[in-house]
């Protein structure tokens, strides 16, 4: 019983920590630029095969399985710079447009990506085939548990405080604050927006990135991948509040344990239990959870 | 978007041409028999090239492309070199809207390919409509197990998309005696609910005591498992059964590793063979029961031209043939048998009509051996499962024993209830 207990519990967790990696992503970008990136499920999946494509190098040269962390989370991270031109290339020449016009340019992006992805890398799933595997299993309180689970969870742990660290107790995240609060005002006091802008994007798009680095060990990257996350990552920061960093973290907790749950009691309920609560926090709490905070 | 979309299809299908062009000098020597045109033959190709059926429309695509080049080569067909041209297969809508194209704007004789049941569905009645043969690769016209183009003149069908679940019962009976409860993880669309139903059915034939405890529908694309597999676990089936066929299946058995899932129950995987070489060894244990449907790459009694077949397609992309190749290498060749029986008796380039008619109940010999087209459209042939094996050259399992199951014996004749068939039919005798 408290294996089953535990084998839902973590499965849920395991699955909110990659939310959170993405929801976090949207939620920096939406609160400092207002732009709502759709891309960011495209991040995803890039993050994912880059990191494929990485740890195979790394082992077809030799390398050690048991590293194979070191080049996941290297190329994840790497690829996060495609931020930058995103960013300088295309969206700051958008920021004063309509937002209807910045969603359909982010979503031209999703397309783009999709299509980017399937001619470098093809359209058979794509995996690290049993590196997953490498780390072996913990015993918790009677559950089987892959180490490789905890080492992401942990992770993940680990970028929120760090995010949090960064936004509180360090200038950056101050500039990123006052921004996110009052545009005019930190350019007047002498922000550089197009910089903060620039590094802002770069951080969402690395969090995404190096969300599906992390992941795609335990399953196989495919070009759509992205998509299925964005309906998730949506979810998230409807329940979290647009914007708002501690609400993509609850979000991620409240949509991966209800779904975890849904499914081993009621599995019709899988989705469908999602989008109650996210009805139910809209009807009651239309900001969301943590809405209205800045970042 | 659209027209350049189209030109890029048109640039893939020269490629595919150019793939056949390589034959050109032979066939040029070729000579098109009396009352054949020299011109080529053209023959349409739908193949879905986006989303997650992708790998399977690509191996379609090229089990056909290494037909027409082996067809250019030996003189085509009546003489006439063969030309492909190829479409993408998308939604249902734009792919009817392909497939008319194909024949008005390209002329083409026959057009082939079709895997989603949902579009196939939609491209029976068109073909009904434009009068212009259809060879579905492995898309059916049913909906749910109901048969919805019973007396179809112009559209051939694959076979019907419950078989391999019938299959993968009988064997389970077999194979896996004193299994007494059952969990299904199958994709959350028609397919993967009415295998699962077909399932149930046919092995409650064999153990009326059999308890299904746990049904699970994930949505196509999932891929994060854990948390059905955690719902598995506390199920605590005998069996584990499920008609992934995508990449999901890989995702799932490596998942399944990770907690040691399959160390305490059986599973069948009807359909997983779509997908054989990125179940690797790893992740994929031994004692699995697993569907290769209608062409299984390693067969040890297959055919030399299996073999030449498997030989040349490892050569040339570096992986082994799932079974998609030989739906559509299946539905060329038989056009083509099709072609050459009907100029026998009408003495020059057949119509389209007789062609079709020379198609019905057709047999040729196919890459999985002899397939043939029932009188009422529909494909027969074998389908292949076993159980799953480590012992192999490859960094992937295959299975040993290999079963063969032809459509014959295991698939509802035309007509009928497929539930009144099934308690009338099993268990099979003998």
């Amino acid at each position: 019983m408290t294996a089953n207990l535990v084998n839902i519990l973590l499965g849920g967790i395991f699955h909110a920590a990659i939310l959170f990696l993405v929801a976090a992503g949207l939620q920096v970008v939406f609160g400092v630029q207002r732009i709502f990136n759709l891309a960011c499920g495209s991040f995803y999946a890039l993050g994912a095969y880059v990191g494929v494509t990485a740890v195979r190098a790394f082992t077809g040269a030799g390398g050690s399985p048991a590293l194979f962390i070191v080049p996941l989370v290297f190329g994840g991270l790497l690829v996060g710079l495609v931020g930058v031109v995103v960013e300088r290339g295309l969206l700051s020449f958008v920021y004063d447009s309509d937002e209807a016009f910045q969603l359909l340019l982010t979503f031209a992006l999703v397309l783009m990506l999709e299509d980017v992805i399937r001619l470098t890398w093809g359209t058979a799933p794509y995996s690290t085939a049993g590196l997953y595997l490498v780390y072996g299993q913990v015993t918790l309180l009677g559950a089987q548990v892959p180490v490789y689970n905890l080492i992401v969870i942990g992770a993940s742990l680990g970028i929120a405080v760090g995010i949090g660290w960064l936004l509180t107790r360090t200038a950056f995240g101050r500039i990123i604050r006052a921004t996110a609060d009052n545009r005019e005002m930190a350019e007047a006091l002498g922000v550089d927006m197009r910089w903060v802008y620039a590094k802002v994007f770069t951080l969402g798009t690395a969090l995404g990135t190096l969300g599906g680095a992390l992941v795609i060990p335990t399953t196989a990257a495919m070009s759509e991948m992205g998509i299925e996350l964005i309906v998730e990552a949506f979810a998230v920061v409807v329940i979290g509040g647009l914007g708002s960093m501690r609400g993509a973290f609850v979000g991620a907790l409240v949509v991966g344990v209800f779904r975890a749950v849904a499914i081993a009691v009621y599995p019709a309920l899988e989705m469908l239990l999602i989008y109650l609560i996210v009805i139910a926090v809209l009807v009651l709490r239309p900001r969301g959870l943590f809405g209205g905070a800045a970042v | 978007m659209k027209s350049s979309r189209r030109e890029f299809l048109k640039a893939v299908g020269a490629a595919a041409v150019g793939g056949g062009a390589v034959g050109f000098p032979a066939v040029a020597r070729a000579q098109a028999r009396k009352g054949v045109p020299s011109e080529p033959v053209k023959v349409g190709v739908l193949a879905i090239r986006a989303g997650i059926a992708a790998a399977v429309g690509t191996a379609g695509l090229r089990g056909t492309e290494w037909w027409a080049e082996r067809v250019n080569k030996a003189g085509g067909i009546l003489g006439r070199p063969v030309q492909l041209i190829v479409e993408e297969e998308s939604n249902p809508k734009d792919t009817v809207e392909r497939y008319r194209r194909l024949i008005l704007q390209e002329k083409v004789e026959v057009v082939l390919g079709g895997i989603s049941t949902g579009v196939t569905l939609a491209l029976g009645p068109v073909a009904e409509d434009m009068g212009a043969p259809w060879l579905s690769w492995d898309g059916t016209t049913q909906k749910g197990v109901e048969e919805t183009m019973p007396n179809p003149k112009w559209a051939f069908k694959s076979v019907d998309n419950e078989f391999e679940a019938i299959v993968a019962a009988v064997l389970t009976a077999k194979y896996f005696k004193g299994i007494k409860t059952v969990a299904g993880i199958n994709n959350d669309y028609s397919y993967g609910h009415d295998c699962w139903e077909t399932y149930q059915h046919v092995l409650r034939r064999y153990t009326p005591d059999v308890k299904f405890v746990l049904e699970l529908f994930p949505k196509l694309g999932v891929t994060d498992f854990t948390s059905h597999i955690a719902s598995i676990q506390q199920a605590k089936p005998d069996l584990l059964m499920s008609s992934f066929w995508s990449g999901d299946t890989t995702i799932i058995m490596k998942q399944a590793a990770a907690v040691g899932l399959f160390k305490t129950m059986k599973a069948v995987f009807t359909t997983g063979g779509g997908v054989h070489d990125s179940l690797k060894k790893e992740f994929t244990p031994e004692g699995l029961l697993l569907g290769y449907n209608s062409m299984y790459f390693d067969d040890p009694k297959g055919s030399a031209l299996l073999k030449q077949f498997v030989r040349e397609y490892k050569a040339k992309h570096n992986e082994y043939p799932p079974y998609e190749c030989d739906h559509a290498y299946f539905c060329a060749e038989s056009f083509k048998a099709a072609a050459e029986k009907a100029y026998a008796s009408a003495g020059q380039w057949p119509t389209k009509a007789q062609v079709v008619k020379a198609l019905e109940g057709i047999e040729v010999e196919s890459l999985s051996g002899r397939r043939s087209w029932r009188g009422d459209h529909i494909q027969m042939c074998n389908f292949f499962q076993g159980v799953t094996t480590h012992k192999n050259p490859y960094d992937f399992v295959t299975i040993n024993p290999v079963e063969v199951m032809s459509t014959k014996v295991a698939m509802k004749p035309a007509g009928g209830k497929l539930l009144d068939w099934i308690n009338a039919t099993f268990p099979l005798k003998g």
